[in-house]
């Protein structure tokens, strides 16, 4: 079998189908809704800026919690994905590997 | 062919050197402060250095000195100053410097490989390259430059930090693992992969020379800056002195050395801040609400607030000028400008060459990933003690007392440091301020040191290796050429960073962002993820990505007008002759700034911009929303134009090898 054929050979294998499918709807789905929530903040910032002003505890405003909001959110994401990768990407890896000797 | 292939894109790296010295020479008299200082902080990874030199640029530039004159009353005696205890510093940075010297030492002993010096033999681990990346984030820039911009702006600074920490996120969904699978040692590699190696690798190199030389430079110059202002250590000292560490660094120790000269500056950067915020919260009681009512109540700030950032002379009813310091828009007025900042944050850095070569350090996508966990964590915490610092320095200090040192706030940070340590002249006010210079000066050379490599990484491997010798090169051929490569790089850098001492840096790393979101992401996406996707969509979308965003910027208020420079010059003039008929005397300040401002007047009034224009044709500063589009466009049209068999069939491979890590291995030595 050409090395062609063998790269071929593993595409199509259905282990590897599943990873990728699952993979690819995981990533580009978090990556998308994150990108948005991120973008919301120069939007609102930038368009609706009362919306920042207004006071949730003392002076602290909703501009500010949602500043850190987005830092609770990389980081939430962050985890929820090594703990997916973790448990599924890399248990799926390892399965396709062991079928494929 | 192949050979002129390869002449065409050395003379073009080596052409890109001149384009970025030239780039900055109409500027010398550097944009107003603020216009200056929002781009710095806009891309805030080489911030501080570059709003230090910024600032310093800009002093005799029409907008100070129009500000000068219609507030005289700013500007009563001497300038304020930070001194440094200079015994105390100059021993804190020998301890940094012999420390490096000594990683650099036991790094060139085991620099052997070609795979060695570009990746450090893949031997990092990834809690180790977690701290290295994150030291990438943390440069002079945000240390010194977002707590200052916080503390004059409120929270429009803290909103900057976001930027850089979200950026982890396209960076560890879409990138570093695929990368970290099917990539070698630089951009190149990922992108010729299933293409015609030739011509990508030269327009792959092209681009990361480019990247690497625009962001260096504002490095060199602001490093300069930054010394000549903390130590009085002339210019040029400072500049040959900082571009001789890195060239060491690099050519002997190459990547292990880099990789741990940069894990010892996170380290150093995490404690002082670490130490700085906790300073602050004690201060503070731990009571974030009472801490910020203070900061709201504080009537100095309300006053800075109210005539210096809103100018309004006389209150107006019912604005709180204390709260205002927490709301929106006392930095950012733009908000197109903000979107598009925002989305050169959140695809740029995942473009950066300096960056991406650090996946290929550690041994696995997993250790990749845990890399940018990691860093993610680190730069969030680091981020957010930011923001406290430079809140805690607007309360403690007061944003007056910040700006009279430095205009753009740079100087926040060692100010607060000094105030905490017992203040100037005492003896924990030198140490801890001497500490966090010692801080500042090896987050320089550490970031520098990295950009260096990248940029020498893709000469020597892309263009001299693959496309001069056919990939057929013994190893300590390859050795030997990255390290002539690096010398002749980091000596470019030194000259270059002499050369543009009175330039306007600003531009520079602006330009550095928009190419790699532009020219550098979508081909990588691309490549990685679109079965139909080859050369000529590579070398369309990077070479349309990185004009456009090159053009869109030259073009754009960053740029420096000098007709605009002469305007504000004879307003200056006007007001102050204006006051002089009216029989009123002129003090010794104001006489000087009418001097200034009729030779800048003189010196400008026929003058344009570095592309012949009085005014900027494109409105925003920072280009990403209109040429990422662009790049994705040509990257997707480019591609359709032609048919390539080859790449098509070949997708199963990097499809393959990016997701599950096959043939890792066999990727280290193809």
């Amino acid at each position: 079998m050409s090395e062609k054929q063998q790269w071929e050979a593993i595409a199509n294998h259905s282990k590897f189908i599943e990873l990728k499918r699952r993979k690819r709807n995981f990533l580009f789905s978090w990556w998308i809704i994150s990108t948005i929530y991120y973008l919301l903040l120069p939007v609102i910032s930038g368009y609706f800026p009362e919306a920042f002003r207004v006071k949730v505890i003392g002076p602290i405003n909703f501009g500010y919690l949602f500043i850190l909001s987005q830092f609770v959110m990389a980081i939430g994401v962050a985890i929820y994905y090594a703990h997916v990768a973790n448990k599924t990407f890399d248990r799926l890896t390892k399965q396709l590997l062991e079928a494929l000797q | 062919m192949k050979k002129r292939i390869a002449a065409l894109t050395v003379a073009l790296s080596l052409s890109m050197f001149g384009v970025a010295a030239v780039c900055a020479q109409p500027s010398a008299t550097a944009a107003a402060p603020q216009a200056a200082a929002s781009a710095t902080a806009a891309v805030s990874q080489a911030a501080a250095p570059a709003a230090a030199a910024a600032t310093q640029t800009a002093v005799p530039a029409a907008g100070v000195a129009a500000k000068a004159a219609t507030a005289p009353a700013k500007g009563g005696g001497a300038p304020a100053k930070i001194t440094p205890n200079r015994g105390i510093t100059i021993g804190m940075f020998a301890l940094i410097i012999a420390v490096t010297m000594g990683v650099v030492v036991w790094a060139a002993k085991k620099t052997q490989t070609a795979a060695d010096f570009y990746t450090a033999g893949g031997g990092i681990t990834g809690f180790q390259n977690g701290w290295a990346i994150a030291g990438d984030y943390m440069s002079a820039a945000s240390f010194l430059g977002m707590s200052g911009l916080i503390s004059l702006y409120g929270i429009d600074g803290f909103m900057y930090a976001v930027g850089p920490m979200f950026s982890f996120i396209a960076i560890l969904l879409v990138i570093a693992e695929p990368c970290r699978n099917a990539g070698k040692y630089t951009l190149g590699d990922i992108l010729s992969f299933r293409s015609s190696p030739k011509v990508v690798r030269g327009v792959a190199a092209l681009s990361t020379v480019t990247v690497s030389i625009f962001y260096l430079i504002a490095q060199m110059v602001g490093a300069g800056k930054l010394m000549q202002m903390l130590l009085n250590i002339p210019y040029r000292v400072s500049v040959i002195g900082v571009g001789a560490l890195m060239v060491a660094y690099v050519v002997f120790g190459g990547m292990k050395a880099t990789t741990w000269v940069q894990i010892i500056k996170a380290s150093l950067l995490m404690g002082a801040t670490t130490i700085l915020c906790l300073l602050v919260a004690i201060k503070a009681g731990f009571n974030p609400v009472g801490f910020f009512t203070d900061v709201v109540s504080n009537s100095a700030i309300q006053e800075h607030v109210r005539m210096n950032v809103l100018k309004d002379v006389i209150a107006k009813p019912g604005v709180d000028y204390g709260q205002r310091f927490l709301e929106p828009g006392l930095f950012l007025k733009n908000p197109l400008d903000q979107i598009s900042l925002g989305l050169a944050w959140a695809l740029g850095a995942a473009g950066l060459p300096h960056i991406l070569m650090r996946f290929f350090t550690v041994p696995s996508a997993k250790d990749a990933r845990k890399s940018i966990i990691v860093a993610l964590f680190l730069n969030s915490s680091f981020f957010f003690m930011i923001s406290v610092i430079g809140f805690g320095a607007a309360l403690y200090l007061t944003p007056q007392a910040i700006s009279a040192v430095d205009k753009g706030g740079n100087m926040a940070t060692l100010l607060l440091a000094q105030h905490m340590g017992g203040g100037p002249g005492s003896l924990g006010g030198d140490i801890f301020l001497a500490f966090i210079c010692a801080v500042a000066f090896a987050t320089i050379l550490a970031v520098v040191s990295g950009l260096v490599l990248a940029a020498s990484a893709a000469i020597a491997h892309d263009v001299y290796v693959n496309i001069i010798k056919d990939g057929k090169a013994d190893q300590q051929l390859q050795v030997k050429v990255a390290r002539i490569t690096s010398l002749f790089v980091g000596t470019s850098a030194i000259v270059m960073g002499l050369m543009a001492e009175k330039e306007n840096v600003v531009a520079l790393v602006a330009l550095a962002f928009a190419v790699a979101a532009s020219g550098n992401f979508p081909v990588i996406m691309f490549s990685l993820f679109w079965r139909k996707f080859n050369t000529a969509g590579i070398v369309s979308g990077l070479v349309v990505g990185t004009v456009s965003a090159l053009a869109l910027v030259m073009v754009s208020p960053v740029m420096t007008y000098p007709k605009k420079v002469a305007a504000d010059a004879k307003k200056v003039v006007e007001t102050l002759e204006k006051k002089q008929a009216g029989g009123a005397v002129l003090a010794e300040k104001e006489l000087q700034a009418l001097e200034k401002s009729r030779a800048e007047y003189v010196k400008n009034k026929d003058g344009k911009s570095m592309v012949g224009l009085d005014a900027p044709i494109f409105p925003l500063k920072n280009p990403g929303i209109v040429s990422v589009p662009l790049g994705f466009l040509a990257a997707f049209f480019g591609c359709l134009l032609f048919r390539e068999r080859r790449a098509e069939e070949m997708f199963d491979e990097i499809d393959v090898r990016q997701n599950t890590g096959i043939g890792i291995a066999k990727a280290a030595d193809h």
